[in-house]
């Protein structure tokens, strides 16, 4: 019985669900709109240099000493941003 | 005869700044985009790009055909270009004298080439399997680059001219790249210019370069992130008096700013358009 | 340099240009002319840099919350790594980074972040809900038009942005919280897994949470099954499933892009 889907299981949950898609939407993580069109997802296929002489070109062995260790000093969990405001906290994980 | 309008100035598009231009559509004379940033299915970018193609002309200007590579162009990648084009109708198409891919491998640089005979008649074959693809005459740009190869045989500007009559393309003039190139070679830009076949040139290219300084030693790259140098816009200038007016693209592709300052460049860009134009005939 | 046959000499010369340009120590190709001041290496240097940092600036905008989660300096070196291992085989950076997600599985400096892999999973969803091709989605209200009786052999076609990332990870709350930061969280206590939808309906990419059982059904429908007998899969498969809310959330998100009704009824 709990295996069976019924033809009226199946009816009783279709109007079900457009009923509660009719009022609040499912449960949704957006809580910000792409202010601007994803520019961030954008193709990259630039036609430029970077230009700079930053680290980017550098070998990785010039990491290995520091920044290879960073992740090793704690998860995320406790871990330092900042945030839009302007404020330092720490980085939390929980549910929204 | 069609008539002699006035070239105009038109600016890189940059999703940063599409929102901007659908709503307060600038007086901008075309706008320029990559090939490669519309090769996807579909999503934001086909959806913004149609409506500015639907307000402005465009100019698209590939960066990843890799048209110098020894063992043969980007697989399936002219295919992709053509779907580009069919679809946004462009009054130009431009790619780069210059390589990326190799063994299937991209390299995302704009790579130099050595400038020999072998050479010449590898990318003269490659543009004519593009134009034939495409159906219609593509430009081709003058490269900034940092080094020379061994047992070159030819300057930049003599291979340009043999890859134009040869292929029958068309140039882009890339005024930035011929300073960067000259500062990096030890050559002047002004002697590059005279021997350059202006005849050939569809379209202008400015942009800002950066200066490296270190251990005494300069080098100039093209970054396309700041402000175009004076000797970038004394140099078009002369370039448009002494040979005529094209239209002319102000670029820029890292650290983009705000809308007005590209703007600014785009209406400065234009106003030396203008001031020129007594030196060639010109129809209402 | 011995004079070549020309065309093999340029393929060579590419040849050796392009290793040069990806490895990790600076090695300078044979052919580079050497009469001129700066260096060859330092001009060389040039193209070495263009090409690694252009790609690292294009993983960092295409994995912003790894890059958050791992700090930016740690994540230039470690797409650097990346990169060496497995360069770009298209000219459409679009379609670079596919393989990110799994490089970090075996990426020993970040396995402090067990759920990076995943993280990296879902953006790459996004990005490529973002490039996909367009289809409207298809409105609940169809479905609960259409004759109870026929329901069990509707067969539901899914859109082509949806995708779908299950993890053991919170993976849904920690995007959201390095991503919007909109108010200070308490410290993560409760790690349960969640189940991630990716969805670009219209213009914009959506993320939802989905509720249990929910990829089951997704699943089931995407192997090409009807309602019926992928509800019944994902009821067999998860205690906890519940087809009403399910299809809510699914509808909601605009996941489903075609209804055809099946021949059974």
């Amino acid at each position: 019985m709990i295996n069976r889907t019924t033809t009226a299981a199946l009816a009783a949950a279709v109007a079900a669900a457009a009923l509660m898609s009719s009022g609040a939407n499912a449960q949704t993580a957006n809580t910000d709109k792409e202010k601007c069109y994803g520019i961030s997802m954008a193709g990259k296929n630039d036609c430029a240099a970077t230009g700079n002489n930053s680290c980017a070109g550098q070998s990785k062995a010039d990491y290995d000493a520091k920044a290879w260790k960073y992740v090793a000093k704690g998860s995320c969990a406790t871990m330092e941003v900042t945030l839009k405001d302007g404020m330092k906290r720490k980085g939390t994980l929980m549910p929204m | 005869m069609t008539v002699d309008r006035l070239p105009r100035a038109g600016a890189g598009l940059k999703p940063e700044h599409q929102r901007h231009i659908l709503e307060a559509r600038p007086d901008v004379g075309w706008f320029e985009v990559h090939a490669e940033n519309y090769m996807g299915a579909g999503g934001p970018p086909h959806h913004s790009l149609e409506r500015i193609r639907a307000l402005y002309p465009l100019s698209v200007h590939g960066v990843g055909l890799s048209i110098g590579s020894a063992d043969g162009m980007a697989p399936g990648h002219l295919a992709r270009l053509k779907t580009v084009v069919d679809r946004y109708q462009p009054f130009t198409v431009s790619e780069h004298l210059a390589w990326s891919t190799h063994d299937g491998i991209f390299l995302n640089d704009l790579l130099p080439l050595p400038y020999t005979e072998a050479t010449l008649s590898l990318v003269a074959r490659h543009v004519d399997e593009v134009q034939t693809t495409l159906g219609r005459r593509i430009l081709i740009e003058n490269p900034s680059t940092y080094l020379r190869f061994d047992g070159e045989e030819m300057p930049e500007t003599d291979f340009l001219r043999a890859l134009a009559r040869r292929s029958g393309c068309g140039l882009l003039l890339d005024i930035n790249n011929v300073v960067v190139s000259a500062a990096n070679h030890g050559f002047d830009p002004r002697a590059y210019l005279a021997s350059f076949p202006h005849e050939h040139v569809g379209e202008i290219h400015l942009a800002g370069h950066a200066v490296l300084e270190k251990d005494g030693e300069t080098l100039l790259v093209d970054t396309h992130d700041r402000t175009i140098s004076l000797e970038v816009w004394r140099l078009f200038r002369e370039v448009i008096a002494r040979h005529g007016r094209r239209p002319t693209l102000i670029e820029w592709d890292v650290e983009v700013p705000a809308w007005q300052d590209v703007e600014g460049e785009v209406r400065q860009a234009q106003s030396l358009l203008q001031s020129a134009r007594g030196l060639d005939a010109r129809a209402a | 340099m011995p004079a070549q046959p020309e065309g093999t000499g340029l393929a060579d010369l590419q040849r050796r240009f392009g290793l040069a340009l990806l490895q990790g120590p600076l090695v300078i190709p044979h052919g580079i002319r050497r009469d001129t001041q700066p260096t060859r290496g330092r001009r060389f240097g040039v193209y070495r840099n263009n090409v690694k940092a252009s790609l690292a600036a294009a993983l960092a905008a295409r994995f912003p919350v790894v890059a958050r989660l791992v700090d930016e300096d740690f994540f230039t070196a470690m797409a650097l790594v990346f990169i060496e291992r497995h360069p770009p085989r298209s000219p459409v950076l679009a379609e670079y980074g596919a393989a990110f997600a799994e490089f970090l599985e075996g990426f020993e400096p970040a396995a402090d972040l067990p759920y990076l892999p995943d993280i990296a999973r879902l953006e790459w969803a996004r990005h490529v809900a973002f490039h996909s091709a367009d289809a409207s989605p298809v409105d609940i209200g169809r479905l609960a038009a259409l004759p109870p009786e026929g329901l069990g052999s509707v067969k539901l076609g899914l859109h082509p942005a949806m995708a779908i990332i299950a993890s053991s990870w919170p993976i849904v709350s920690i995007w959201s919280t390095n991503t919007y930061d909109l108010t200070s969280q308490a410290p993560a206590a409760d790690w349960t897994g969640e189940t991630a939808l990716v969805t670009r309906p219209h213009l914009e990419v959506l993320l939802h949470r989905l509720p249990p059982g929910t990829d089951r059904l997704v699943t089931a429908l995407a192997s090409g099954v009807a309602l019926g007998q992928a509800a019944e899969a994902a009821s067999r498969a998860c205690q906890d499933f519940d087809l009403a809310i399910a299809l809510s959330t699914l509808f909601a998100a605009g996941a489903v892009a075609t209804l055809s009704e099946g021949s059974s009824r």
